[in-house]
């Protein structure tokens, strides 16, 4: 049986949706860049994990994340740096620092493995989020994959003034062609995590099932049953409570 | 910015949720609002009642929209506080006002966005007051684009 096949959904789902969410599963089984399937869907399991993970409610709690020390309920065997980014990219982001991240990379975890990190677990915590926000069960996880990461990096990639180096449209290699679409701008947001770029292609792929495509973003009006403003009251409120300033 | 555009006024410190999520002057504004804010909680009797709140209020393919909207920015906020990026240099610019009228510079991510020269400040405070004219006028153009592109296809 194909997975998510939204039997259980209280409404009917948008085949769109239900594509994109296949085609993530597939991509989280294979192989990436920088770690194995089976690590990939180890990420996956590790972020369901951090919602009950007692150090991280602590943290969380604290006045500052730092003050509490401990160990993290784990799931999964990854290195400790990666389980240190997976629980705190999705229990606590607001409040992650240049300074912490510098950390994570002294204790050998390199911005290839970070970014494809990252990506695993944004894919994977967006689609959950849509499930429990609809009140459906989460999808298990797919059976990973063999084979090895392509260890590739892409050329073009530049400091920009953030945490990572990124690549601006305009260096984009014939590889990378086509990456952030059409338009010759890209948002910070979108280039972001560029440095793999298949997190890129797997973020246009939900971002345009879950809210628009990025050729569509400066159209004020949508093919959604919502509106613009009610898009962006949802999107707004959703940051605002994860404390988010960009 | 999409009300201005879309013509509607509406009330950015609705994204602050409370009594200015109800006077957001967008459409079941309330309703949406209290959606987001339990699919974030961990009161499963609360999201419970917001989801049935939408889904009375503005239907089930809205509901379907409302909950793939939460899960998007669930990722996007991640990924712009987990990699440092800054303010695009335009977005900067044009808000501003916004930003202090929300207080969101009291967050711990704006420190990924440095100040900005005193030029740069300067063209941001003189665009300010063009910000939501324009933004009006795009719309306007967009819809009229739209309008046109209806009657010729029928």
């Amino acid at each position: 049986m194909q997975p998510f096949s939204y039997a259980d959904a209280p409404v009917p789902v948008r085949e769109d949706l239900t594509d994109a969410h296949r085609r993530a599963w597939q991509n989280l089984a294979r192989p990436g860049n920088w770690w194995t399937g089976a690590e990939r869907v180890a990420i996956a399991d590790e972020l369901r994990a951090a919602s009950s993970c007692q150090l991280c409610r602590e943290r969380k709690a604290a006045l500052k994340p730092n003050a509490v020390s401990g160990s993290h309920d784990t799931a999964s065997e990854l290195p400790d740096p990666a389980i240190e980014a997976i629980h705190r990219i999705t229990s606590d982001p607001a409040r992650l620092t240049r300074t912490w991240f510098d950390e994570l990379a002294t204790a050998g975890l390199d911005d290839g493995h970070y970014v494809e990190l990252l990506g695993v677990v944004v894919c994977v915590l967006s689609i959950d989020a849509f499930h429990r926000a609809l009140g459906v069960v989460l999808e298990p996880l797919p059976r990973p994959e063999p084979g090895e990461p392509s260890r590739r990096r892409p050329e073009g990639l530049a400091p920009e003034g953030a945490w990572l180096p990124m690549i601006r449209p305009e260096r984009l290699g014939e590889a990378e062609r086509g990456l952030y679409g059409r338009s010759a701008m890209s948002a910070n947001v979108i280039r972001a995590m560029s440095l793999v770029p298949d997190a890129v292609r797997e973020l246009r792929s939900l971002s345009a099932a879950h809210y628009l495509a990025i050729e569509n973003m400066q159209r004020m009006e949508t093919n959604r049953a919502l509106d613009r403003a009610q898009m962006e009251l949802v999107a707004g409120r959703v940051s605002a409570l994860n404390e988010c300033f960009y | 910015m999409s009300g201005e555009a879309t013509g509607q006024a509406v009330d950015v410190r609705a994204v602050w949720g409370g009594a200015a999520a109800g006077a957001s002057g967008v459409r079941h504004g309330a309703a949406l609002v209290a959606f987001a804010e339990a699919a974030l909680g961990a009161d499963a009797s609360a999201l419970d009642k917001a989801r049935a709140e939408v889904l009375a209020a503005l239907g089930p393919e809205a509901l379907v929209d409302s909950a793939a909207v939460i899960g998007n920015f669930q990722r996007m906020v991640r990924i712009a506080d987990s990699t440092g990026i800054p303010l695009d240099t335009p977005l900067d610019l044009v808000t501003g006002e916004m930003r202090r009228e929300l207080g969101l510079e009291a967050f711990g991510s704006a420190a990924n966005t440095p100040p900005g020269s005193a030029t740069k400040r300067l063209i941001g405070r003189l665009l300010q007051p063009f910000t939501r004219r324009i933004f009006r006028h795009l719309g306007a153009i967009q819809r009229l684009l739209r309008r046109r592109d209806s009657r010729a296809s029928s």
